[in-house]
């Protein structure tokens, strides 16, 4: 076989794979999860949006503009945003935190990604899709559950911890320095799970770019010189997205004069 | 020294003060006593700025508590809930807060001072703040309190979660803190604890206050 081809996977073959759904459903019955709607809901799902999404790909690839690329990417943005900002147990509805996870998510996404394709992976053209759309993504992905881990941590320790930072403030510390040790914990606890990925690569798994690199033939060499930037991003979009969420937040929790006014979250 | 005039503080459309003032000079003590739901914790706490009234003013030396700066009005002005949280570490960190806040540390002498001012001995400073009995930690929260030398102290309910013998001991504490000078505003729900402190009597009712 060609080193530089890889095995392609016709139709009827990625049916089989489907056999490894069943199993698991079988599993669901056999054990009485009650999973199986779950699994297949989710099975289904899965393949159909990375079919759309091929076919997204595969139309962004040809018909490459500044424009589609930067509408994908917004789209990216924006679900992105919606999914870090909702369902943040005592925190403020989904409306009022969306604009933050915006911010937060764009600020970690640009910082990670800007020098990187100027300096690293300079790209031709400049906002070449096959580079900026994965990569883009997982950086995205990241900060996501960066911020969405933030929100959730810091908006529950303030509501459980109302008593001491209320005294605090009452002791003359400002918001910032009331709300600190909650602020350390929450972009601490976010950023742990970029943390052991850096730590466990390649020893438990090879992360799916590399994979995917491998796969379709790169140098093994240049896929790990992608991964080893790539973690690095991550690791950068995890930082930034992490500490402009939490200033968010702080905003959030407390007036212009300083009070803590903790958010009411309506109860769906 | 401190003056609430006319606060009004709505909360889920109802009024839980509605045009409440009080006036309390320097070296004056005060106690303040009312049914639960009156309004005297709101009272105490749009005093010391930890919640904006909608409308009405608080004034700290004649100056309107908006043209000073919170952390600057807030250690002029000290408040203790009634069960006071305890900071995570020991004693010490728990009184030393304010001042580090400001980016001043405090000796250990400095420390044992407070304690004693709060009748605790200094082997208190070393123990973790979070072990102490309810009592102990109304002690520390008013030495914590003393070390940013407020002109003003507003305690909300401090011996309510007490023994009727270390409440009183706590109201005794807080009359002997008025002797320099400082103004005191203490919420209690118990006349004995009120008639204890032996100063100004008012009463709230309706969002409003009136002398006893």
């Amino acid at each position: 076989m060609n080193p530089l081809h890889y095995v392609e996977i016709p139709l009827e073959r990625l049916a089989i794979a489907a056999v490894l759904i069943a199993v698991a459903v079988w599993l669901s019955r056999w054990n009485r999860l009650s999973l199986e709607k779950d699994l297949l809901w989710g099975a289904l799902r899965g393949a159909v949006q990375l079919i759309l999404i091929g076919h997204v790909l595969l139309l962004l690839f040809a018909h490459q503009t500044p424009g589609w690329v930067a509408l994908a990417l917004g789209v990216m943005v924006l679900v992105a945003g919606y999914t870090s900002s909702r369902r943040v147990e005592h925190g403020p509805p989904w409306r009022r935190l969306f604009p933050f996870a915006l911010v937060s998510l764009g600020a970690g996404a640009a910082v990670a990604l800007i020098p990187v394709f100027l300096w690293v992976v300079p790209l031709e053209p400049w906002f070449n899709a096959r580079y900026t759309i994965p990569i883009g993504g997982m950086m995205l992905s990241n900060a996501m559950n960066v911020v969405a881990l933030v929100f959730e941590r810091i908006f529950a320790a303030a509501a459980a911890s109302s008593d001491e930072i209320e005294q605090m403030l009452a002791l003359g510390a400002t918001p910032k320095q009331a709300l600190d040790r909650h602020t350390r914990a929450s972009v601490r606890a976010a950023m742990i799970p970029t943390i052991n990925g850096l730590l466990t690569v390649g020893l438990v798994a090879l992360p799916g770019m590399m994979t995917g690199q491998l796969i379709s033939g790169t140098a093994p060499e240049q896929a790990v010189r992608y991964q080893i930037v790539i973690m690095y991003q991550l690791v950068a979009v995890a930082a930034v997205a992490g500490v402009v969420a939490v200033a968010f937040a702080r905003r959030l929790l407390f007036t212009a004069r300083a009070q803590l006014s903790l958010p009411v979250t309506p109860k769906a | 020294m401190i003056e609430a005039r006319d606060l009004r503080v709505v909360r889920a459309g109802r009024a839980i003060l509605d045009g409440a003032s009080l006036r309390v000079g320097a070296g004056e003590t005060v106690a303040i006593e009312g049914a639960s739901g009156s309004g005297k914790s709101t009272l105490v706490r749009a005093m010391a700025t930890l919640i904006e009234p909608d409308a009405g003013q608080v004034l700290l030396g004649g100056v309107e508590a908006h043209a000073i700066p919170p952390s600057r009005f807030r250690t002029r002005v000290a408040y203790l809930p009634q069960q006071p949280a305890m900071f995570p570490g020991t004693v010490a960190d728990n009184v030393a807060f304010g001042p580090q806040a400001r980016g001043t540390a405090l000796t250990e002498a400095e420390v044992a001072a407070l304690l004693a001012q709060a009748e605790l001995s200094s082997d208190y400073a070393a123990r973790e703040a979070r072990t102490l009995s309810g009592g102990e930690r109304q002690r520390v929260a008013l030495a914590r309190a003393l070390a940013n030398a407020p002109e003003v102290l507003l305690l909300d309910e401090p011996t309510a979660a007490l023994d009727p013998q270390t409440g009183l001991q706590i109201v005794a504490l807080v009359r002997s803190l008025a002797k320099d000078g400082r103004a005191i505003v203490m919420v209690t729900h118990l006349p004995a604890h009120a008639e204890a402190l032996s100063g100004g009597r008012y009463v709230c009712e309706a969002g409003r206050v009136r002398p006893r």
